[in-house]
């Protein structure tokens, strides 16, 4: 059997990839650190809320090993992997798990952060649209489930890690390059120019609602001279 | 006979006039009052500093945060007010009574960030103001994350 390269992650998943690491280490900066850079904690949300529909919509039309379907983890497949059965290229079945559970936690978070208030004088884009009460519990459950992304995050490093050492299979460098030495897997194809501007478009508009562009505009301001000196 | 029961009386009575000077519950009330009230002048720094700057707008806002950061309101934290409802159930966590060090060093910082608020305040400057609204907010944050309670 002889190794051939063959392409796996295409180039808009690398991109969606890195780019997260990136917003998601800002945004826990950010809000940690507070401040000012609390509003620069609400534009990274936004953000990474268009990673994250980006994603969504590219494992539906992406190339073959960004599809959901390729490696969405079904019982018989984490079965199989389990029993070592599994001789698939692309997210295994339990790295399928850590990647939807991931997905899963950070829109969450970004959901969450929509309809945040921090009790000082910064509100999510989408505030207005729930009551006082509400927002408060959606920011214990922003906090809350920040410390479950911590640790999702520290186990997909630690997997990664213990594929490399371990397993002897570097799993960043095609996450990086976009390609990999295998034996008997078939290239990676679709999720072209078309597929692209598709799934750029519709995280466009995601973004453009969720950061509060749509709701109605503010009263207009009552004449100046209404303002009491007292 | 008569002296003792005067002489209990009066016991009874100056207990009662020490603990009957706030109660719980008026003090849980005046302490969400004080934030919600810092709240709104925290809103209209930032109002003021994201839209078109009033200077004076920007003045009483500050003052107000300034005046009730120095008005003494730690007083307000009364033994076994971690628990209780004002407004709204206390989220005051019991931390606050159990590491007064951290507490002070947290409490302090936002007094000076208030005073310094203040005087930022009386010189127009807007990108100062906004500059000054960060370090501020930032002390507000330092108290909530550990002894403001989450919902």
């Amino acid at each position: 059997m002889s190794t051939q390269r063959i392409r796996l992650w295409d180039l808009p998943t690398r991109l969606f990839h890195w780019l997260l690491v990136l917003a998601i280490a800002a945004s826990v900066v950010s809000g940690q650190l507070g401040g000012n850079l609390i509003d620069w904690h609400g534009k990274i949300g936004l953000f990474i809320l268009g990673l994250i529909v980006f994603r969504l919509v590219w494992g539906l039309i992406g190339s073959t090993y960004a599809r959901f379907t390729q490696f969405f983890p079904t019982p018989a497949r984490l079965r199989a992997y389990l029993r070592g059965e599994w001789h698939g290229v692309g997210h295994n079945p339990l790295g399928a798990l850590s990647v939807f559970g991931l997905i899963g936690l950070i829109g969450l978070q970004v959901v969450s952060g929509l309809f945040s208030n921090d009790d000082i004088s910064f509100v999510g884009p989408l505030f207005d649209l729930v009551s006082r009460d509400l927002s408060n519990q959606l920011t214990g459950l922003h906090k809350l489930s920040s410390n479950g992304l911590f640790v999702l995050i520290g186990l997909h490093v630690a997997a990664i890690a213990f594929y490399a050492h371990v397993k002897k299979d570097n799993l960043i460098k095609p996450m990086v390059v976009g390609w990999k030495e295998t034996v008997d897997a078939k290239e990676a194809t679709g999720g072209g120019v078309v597929a692209l501007l598709v799934a750029l478009m519709l995280a466009a508009a995601v973004v453009y609602a969720a950061s509060g562009a749509l709701l109605a505009p503010p009263p207009p301001a009552p004449p100046a001279a209404e303002t009491p000196n007292w | 006979m008569k002296s003792k029961l005067l002489l209990a009386l009066l016991a009874v009575s100056l207990s009662a006039t020490a603990n009957a000077q706030v109660k719980p519950e008026d003090a849980i009330k005046w302490r969400q009052s004080a934030y919600a009230t810092m709240g709104w002048s925290m809103s209209r720094i930032k109002a003021n500093v994201e839209g078109t700057y009033n200077k004076d707008d920007v003045i009483k806002a500050a003052n107000v945060i300034q005046a009730i950061a120095n008005s003494g309101m730690g007083a307000l934290y009364l033994p076994g007010t971690d628990k209780g409802t004002g407004w709204e159930a206390t989220r005051a966590k019991a931390e606050i009574w159990t590491d007064k060090e951290k507490l002070g060093k947290v409490a302090m910082a936002f007094n000076k960030e208030a005073n310094e608020m203040a005087k930022v305040a009386a010189t127009g400057d807007a990108a100062a103001v906004k500059e000054q609204m960060g370090k501020l907010g930032g002390t507000c944050k330092g108290c909530h994350d550990d002894f403001k309670a989450k919902k």
